[in-house]
């Protein structure tokens, strides 16, 4: 059940109390400033699916399922696959999810994750091509099962997961034929995002759950591949230049260690 | 692990069931292989996984809370809504398109209004109970199990109910009558009949089927589905014991 | 010993007895949550929702202030209601407050009133039915955190749990997570204050 009382009402009040616990250096759950929760990782859970996995992050878990269909290029890249990415906020997974189409949170997290593997250029979408009119699409979809904070960065473990562990499907006559696959798909690198929060302060707290999301001033999410930054989204509040500079280098610190936690997954 | 039986021509004259046998292997009474968790999804009230042969579904359950819309409460009781989904990878097929289908619909009100007669909703005015259904993989069966999962969730939220409540699909295949169908005799048999049943009562709450039966075929089939539901709630109460259990736990794995 | 697991639906007495969470169907009386068999045959829910009731103490948070009085989030689907009347301080939008319940009616409406506005802090929720763990029999359970914590904490029956700013935060949390992991299990009390003497708060 979750911990906190009504998030809107008073979140001044409940930075300050925080801002307590906050100076002598740790976090509600003893944490240090930049450092995350238990990070878990369970691949090939979903069979239907051509790749998957389940990312855990302290209790926030989601669900990334890959798969292939054949379908029509976009008519300016004809030679090109194409990838979709689509997330669900579950309504189970908190009680501040409300079932209906996809709102802005859903979609904001679905193109932050998207854009963070594209960018990384870890996929070869020309590799997809099957005939004139006919690609392979990748359908990337991120279903958050429950939401203990940070879901952005759980999603994109458990999508860059997902990748590294699907297989790509065996294709005849312009035709899926599924339960046959034909060798894994090629990852060239490790796309994760690293999410960061200030509270009242300036120091960023990595990893923000429930308690800190909802009192935060600043978010920011920041993708990292092993050498370069591949994406970056500043949610609600400002930053200064230093900040984000700063930002970038626990992005990187911390995105390393997400990487290790991948490699042993592979 | 239940083999996927992935095609087999698309005549209804194929044969489904050879010696006693059928094409996973079962005899004609026997369920598939049931695991269920509780409680696996903190952040809800109450929740439940459960793998039912190769299907995998997800149900996590609030309430009585907040009734929203507020027109739609009652002062009556609590106003139950359920919703039932299919993700997009949940088939072995292509992918499909998120959000409701006219099935999904349809198989949110089947369920909710089979869950309505156990649970105290009066106890609740002017609240809502949701139950929200997510079927991870799909290989035949979705609604019984998922009824058998939110059942379960219920329990572990505390909402109070009068009963129990478990469910299976029995049907025809083959002219033979087959306890808990999987997705080619569901596709290629001759009838199914998906029924939901309380423990305790024996009242049947959800009631449907397509195909032909006669009268004595579905007082048998009945009777199968008590001596099958007898047994699934056995996994169930299993499932809701072990929460309490005090011993060291195995870490849940999906 | 491990109690037995009663599951809803269960038959838990001949004929009709007066228990909370219980169902009459005319002839016997069955469990309707999940609970326990104690060794006298008396049934406990584990799980079930907050119901109000007169004279329970309660933690909210004020929601709304009207001219007739304040809405309060009590943990309920619906707000409880302090009438201007039943307040002598002036209350404001965001308070916490400790009160107890004064009426209840059959549409789930709550008044409440002997007011006592609570100072800085944090308010947790936590599951009703497993409240009365976390209070301990004669209090032993909370006292040990009250000791432990530096700071003052207030149980609501409802399953709203205030924290004064004082306290440890990091160590009361953790501990009051262990208790409702744990609210099932004998010996909890002494595990806890074990906890908190050996996590860097001593005496």
């Amino acid at each position: 059940m979750g911990d906190e009382v009504k998030d809107t009402i008073m979140a001044h009040i409940r930075r300050n109390v925080m801002e307590k616990t906050l100076v002598k250096g740790t976090r509600y759950d003893g944490r240090a400033f930049d450092e995350y929760r238990t990070v878990e990782i369970q691949t090939n859970v979903i069979k239907t699916a051509e790749g998957s996995a389940i990312a855990k992050i302290g209790e926030t878990t989601v669900l990334a399922a890959i798969k292939f269909d054949v379908v029509t290029p976009f008519q300016d890249r004809p030679t090109q696959g194409v990838m979709i990415t689509n997330a669900e906020l579950l309504p189970m997974a908190s009680p501040t999810f409300e079932p209906g189409p996809p709102g802005e949170k859903s979609i904001e997290a679905a193109r932050v994750v998207d854009r963070a593997i594209r960018s990384a250029e870890c996929i070869d979408l020309n590799s997809f091509f099957i005939e004139e009119g006919k690609v392979l699409g990748i359908y990337l979809d991120l279903y958050v099962l429950n939401h203990s904070g940070n879901y952005t960065d759980a999603a994109t473990l458990a999508g860059t997961a997902a990748l590294i562990n699907t297989k790509m499907p065996r294709v005849e006559n312009v035709k899926i034929i599924r339960g046959e696959y034909e060798g894994p798909l090629e990852m060239t690198s490790r796309p994760v995002t690293t999410s960061m929060i200030k509270v009242d302060k300036n120091y960023w707290l990595v990893d923000p759950m429930r308690d800190e999301e909802n009192v935060a001033e600043t978010v920011l999410t920041i993708g990292t591949t092993e050498k370069h930054v591949c994406a970056m989204q500043k949610g609600r509040g400002s930053l200064s230049k230093t900040e984000l500079l700063d930002a970038i280098d626990i992005a990187f610190k911390r995105g390393n260690d997400l990487r290790k936690i991948l490699k042993e997954v592979e | 692990m239940t083999e996927w039986v992935i095609s087999l021509g698309g005549t209804k004259d194929v044969q489904l069931i050879i010696d006693g046998k059928r094409t996973d292997g079962r005899t004609l009474d026997e369920l598939r292989a049931i695991r269920i968790e509780a409680g696996v999804i903190p952040e809800a009230d109450g929740s439940s996984y459960i793998e039912w042969g190769n299907n995998k579904i997800v149900c996590g359950v609030y309430g009585p809370r907040e009734c929203i819309p507020r027109h739609g409460a009652s002062p009556y009781g609590a106003t139950l809504k359920c919703r039932y989904m299919m993700s997009p990878f949940s088939s072995l097929e292509e992918h499909s398109r998120s959000g409701p289908s006219r099935r999904s619909n349809e198989l949110s009100k089947v369920i909710r209004e089979a869950l309505e007669n156990v649970l105290l909703l009066g106890k609740f005015p002017n609240t809502q109970i949701e139950i929200y259904i997510d079927v991870l993989q799909a290989d035949g069966g979705t609604r019984t199990a998922s009824l058998t999962a939110a059942a379960v969730a219920l329990a572990n939220a505390g909402i109070p109910m009068k009963d129990m409540v478990a469910a299976v699909a029995v049907g025809k295949a083959s002219e033979t009558l087959v306890v808990d169908l999987n997705k080619p005799e569901d596709n290629l048999g001759q009838s199914d009949m998906p029924i939901a049943m309380s423990h305790r009562d024996k009242n049947l709450l959800l009631v449907q089927m397509d195909g032909l039966l006669t009268k004595e075929e579905i007082s048998k089939m009945l009777d199968m589905v008590e001596k099958s539901c007898d047994e699934i709630h056995e996994v169930q109460a299993d499932a809701l014991r072990r929460i309490y259990k005090t011993e060291q736990k195995e870490p849940f794995r999906w | 010993m491990e109690k037995r697991i009663i599951l809803p639906g269960e038959k838990i007495a001949e004929g009709r007895i007066n228990a909370a969470n219980t169902f009459f169907d005319g002839k016997d009386t069955y469990a309707t949550a999940i609970g326990t068999l104690d060794t006298t045959d008396r049934y406990m829910a584990l799980e079930s929702p907050y119901k109000p009731v007169v004279e329970d103490t309660v933690v909210g948070v004020i929601t709304d202030v009207r001219h007739a009085g304040y809405e309060v989030d009590l943990n309920l689907p619906n707000s409880g209601f302090i009438p201007t009347r039943n307040v002598r301080i002036t209350l404001q939008l965001g308070d916490f407050v400790l009160c107890k319940i004064k009426l209840v009616n059959e549409v789930g409406d709550v008044d409440l009133g002997e007011v006592r506005r609570l100072p800085i802090g944090k308010v947790l929720r936590y599951p009703p039915s497993k409240i009365p763990r976390l209070i301990g029999r004669k209090s032993s359970m909370i006292e040990v955190l009250k000791k432990y914590g530096n700071g003052d904490i207030m149980v609501g029956n409802n399953g709203y749990v205030w924290i004064s700013e004082k306290n440890n935060m990091p160590i009361i949390l953790k501990a009051i997570g262990m208790i409702k992991e744990n609210a099932h299990r004998s010996g909890l009390t002494d595990e806890i204050t074990n906890f908190l003497k050996h996590d860097g708060v001593g005496d």
